[in-house]
């Protein structure tokens, strides 16, 4: 593997990693903007945006753009987070340079009207999908609850109000504040050829101008609230937690990961232990998301109602024996060996590959080998785990629930 | 690009399959136990997610906690998964520890120590399962429609009945576990970096018995409604609908499958354009192709607010009525790279490969290489995929749907 950078003249930075024995390449466009980026009153332009996106520019029609990309067979998509817009494809070796000229086409897009209003019903439907799928609400709805006025709880997806606000010069003006070249990153990963790679951006991108607007960074405790609501429809209690953690920048990252695998990782850990395994809750994970300039740990746990006092009162005494005795070395080796062997895994893949590296970019403007992260990971000691929960307290969490109406009555 | 692919059959008729890999470090492996839904017997329907979790909570020498511990201890990725013809465990992992894995895995399968207090505990999990079903309605209709479309048993819920499920007890569950982790039905595949030899070796140790009969196929019933609807107070309307087409064994496999690239393979292909680009009526809408090895059906979902459902449902069935009038060369390039592509990029996964070696085994007694498959796409052609179409008409639609308003199918 060969890590290969380049930085064009209008602050466009293109970064990539060959392996000459892939199968496939893959490549896509970061741009750091997201929904903390966005004010109350455009909310979900970001990812509205992304849609847009593939609408496409003054050369090229929607349908023109999607057959371009299914003739070239590549597995492309782009998905919008609190901080992120990724546009990426998957696609064979001879296909490179027509999806990466595509992608370079459409970071340029015409922003049409009837484009716009036609979108705007496909927003708002997926906006009513997700209000089906309980287990994204209340985390959306958590993270909202958690930053309260910190910009990071702005929801991707937007309000339906927000939405049907928006207005295409209001996108259009974001656009030209975010897509800056200064504010974005060519990546690439699999086997491709970086000299064709650099000169095709060169040719079509050196005419991009404008310089981003800086986002301001703030490190956020939390409001540490706790709220519920209750939709008729519903079977289960869906349960988020949030509490803070340490950022994308803080080394301390690989710790905190670690931390999250040994509380709430699918199999074998503290909460598995302690509420799936006693089949308390069907659901009990802990994910830790890295921000830029904060960070969080997440957990999501889904149970019958007549259990929810019981599961809390567990996860309580969870997060109070972590703080008073912390972890254990052996729940640290076995913590290490699955992150471990996910790294390996996720990364044998061009498009995994892609995402660790464009991350990395984006956060650090720093390229980090496959074995930096397993150093860094097989690094991480016990005290180091410990003293992480001493600053952040997870116990201390903002809380969010959904569920039925007749909860603790031991009815579904 | 040539394959290797590496087969050896013990005695007892248990299958081994491997696909070497060069490029990995990691590797993976399936164990397809015959014990799918559909293979149950009638009263047990949600049995196969108790056993797959059954199994795990202890095994040999070692309790439940010493199990899990052990599996960590290996970084192993477990994957558990219920079908209508296999309950299939497997894991991905860093290949040096492939042989601690296995034996571990052999005494899962075939000591597992299936305690009765363990039993409660799984079996309240998959009660769990079925009515989180209910809050998840893009899942559920899903799981609904194959009930319905498929002759029964083969559509049979791999999630479970309820009321099954509250009658299923220890005894019985033991009795289906004795019965059906039948090693001569069973399909053991690993992709990746591995030695074969090693392996063989290690698994007829681990699982070589005497010679078992094959047992009898299950016998298929009718099919169930044409349309069901299922009041929920949703924002959307979940629809899922489904027509017949030819099994994977089919000589006509191919054509089926690049007739519903044509319809959903893409952004640019039928449905996405016509229900999502022109009309803005849904953010999810697709078809796929949905084998069996006794049946087989194109499924197609799609979720709209109430206001649109009728629309979106005409709209659908508008575009399968008129795929057989027309399809243009170009459509059939872009299915034809589409499914190409799509099969290389997924030959760089092990897991991937590990499941779909163990799959074409059992669907047709043999792997199928990638030049073979892409030899056989590219064949295909628009006259062939319209003769087939108008052969094997996309029609008599089962269809289900979720939500606050019903819809009519016309």
């Amino acid at each position: 593997m060969v890590f290969k950078k380049k930085k064009l003249a209008n602050g466009l930075d293109l970064i990539g990693e060959v392996n000459k024995s892939a199968k496939s390449a893959a490549v896509g466009f970061f741009v750091r903007t997201g929904s903390r980026d966005e004010t109350k009153q455009i909310n979900g332009v970001s990812h509205f945006l992304e849609h847009m996106l593939f609408k496409g520019t003054e050369n090229l029609d929607a349908f023109e753009v999607n057959k371009a990309f299914d003739g070239t067979g590549a597995q492309f998509n782009a998905f919008t987070s609190e901080e992120n817009t990724v546009y990426y494809a998957a696609v064979l070796p001879e296909y490179v340079i027509e999806v990466t000229k595509l992608w370079i086409e459409l970071m340029r897009p015409a922003l049409r009207d009837e484009d716009f209003n036609i979108e705007k019903n496909v927003i708002k439907e997926e906006i009513a999908m997700y209000k089906d799928t309980p287990s994204f609400d209340v985390m959306d709805r958590c993270r909202s609850l958690h930053f309260g006025g910190h910009p990071c709880g702005n929801s991707v997806l937007g309000g339906e109000k927000s939405i049907e606000d928006l207005t295409v010069e209001q996108m259009r003006n974001y656009f030209v504040t975010r897509y800056a070249p200064d504010n974005m990153i060519f990546t690439c990963a699999g086997n491709f050829d970086w000299g064709q790679i650099c000169s095709t951006l060169e040719t079509f991108c050196l005419k991009w101008q404008g310089q981003a607007v800086a986002r301001k960074l703030e490190h956020f405790e939390g409001s540490k609230k706790k709220e519920r609501i209750e939709k008729s429809n519903l079977a289960c209690e869906h349960i988020c937690l949030i509490s803070p953690c340490v950022s994308f920048r803080d080394p301390r990252r690989f710790a905190a990961a670690l931390l999250s695998v040994i509380v709430g990782d699918n199999v074998g850990s503290r909460f598995f232990w302690e509420l799936v395994d006693k089949a308390l809750a069907e659901v009990a994970t802990m994910q830790y998301s890295p921000m830029d300039g904060t960070g969080a740990l997440y957990s999501y746990i889904r149970c019958s109602g007549k259990n929810v006092s019981k599961v809390l009162g567990i996860v309580g005494d969870i997060f109070r024996s972590l703080s008073h005795e912390g972890i254990t070395k052996d729940e640290l080796r076995k913590a290490k060996n699955k992150v471990l062997s996910a790294l390996v895994i996720k990364n044998e893949l061009p498009m995994g590959r892609l995402l660790d590296l464009g991350f990395n970019w984006i956060y650090l403007k720093q390229y980090h080998t496959i074995e930096d992260d397993v150093k860094a990971v097989k690094a991480v000691t016990v005290d180091g785990v410990n003293s992480l929960i001493e600053q952040f307290n997870p116990g201390d969490f903002t809380q969010f629930s959904i569920g039925p109406a007749c909860n603790e009555s031991g009815q579904h | 690009m040539t394959e290797i692919f590496d087969k050896h059959i013990l005695k007892n008729g248990m299958v081994i399959l491997g696909e070497p890999m060069e490029a990995v470090k990691s590797v993976a492996f399936d164990f397809m136990l015959p014990a799918g839904a559909a293979v149950l017997a009638e009263g047990c329907c949600g049995a196969g997610n108790v056993i797959s979790d059954w199994i795990f909570r202890g095994a040999g020498d070692r309790n439940s906690r010493q199990l899990s511990d052990a599996l960590d201890g290996l970084g192993l990725h477990r994957a558990e998964s219920v079908g209508s013809s296999h309950i299939t465990i497997g894991a991905a992992l860093e290949a040096n520890n492939l042989a601690k894995a296995l034996d571990l895995y052999a005494d899962i399968i075939l000591r597992p120590r299936l305690e009765e207090d363990q039993f409660e505990l799984t079996k309240q999990l998959a009660v769990a399962g079925v009515y989180s079903l209910d809050d998840e309605p893009r899942h559920k209709v899903m799981l609904k429609l194959r009930e319905q479309f498929y002759p029964h048993p083969l559509g049979r819920s791999t999630v479970g009945d309820i009321n099954e499920l509250k009658e299923l007890n220890a005894e019985k569950t033991r009795e289906i576990v004795k019965n059906n982790f039948y090693l001569s039905q069973t399909i053991f595949s690993v992709a990746g970096k591995y030695e074969f030899d090693a392996i063989c070796r290690q698994v007829e140790n681990l699982f070589e018995t005497d010679h078992q009969e094959i047992r009898e196929p299950v016998m298929l019933g009718p099919k169930a409604g044409r349309y069901t609807h299922i009041n929920n107070d949703s924002a959307q309307v979940h629809i899922g609908l489904m027509t017949e087409t030819v099994t994977p064994s089919n000589d006509d496999y191919y054509s089926a499958r690049m007739a519903v690239s044509v319809l959903s393979g893409g952004m640019s292909a039928r449905l996405f354009t016509e229900v999502r680009e022109k009309r803005g009526l849904c953010y999810a809408i697709g078809a796929r192709y949905h084998g069996l090895k006794d049946a087989a059906g194109i499924m197609c979902y799609a979720g709209t607010t109430p206001d649109k459902a009728q629309e979106t449902l005409d709209c659908i069935i508008g575009e399968f009525d008129r795929l057989s009038d027309e399809i243009s060369e170009e459509e059939i390039a872009r299915a034809k790279v589409g499914l190409k592509s799509s099969l290389i990029l997924q030959s760089e996964s092990s897991s991937s490969r590990a499941s779909a070696i163990g799959h074409d085994y059992y669907m047709l007694g043999r792997v199928r290489s990638l030049d073979e498959i892409k030899d056989r796409i590219e064949t295909t052609n628009v006259d062939s995929v319209l003769s087939f179409l108008r052969k094997n008409k996309l029609e008599d639609f089962t269809v289900l749907t979720i939500g606050p308003r019903e819809v009519v199918v016309g």
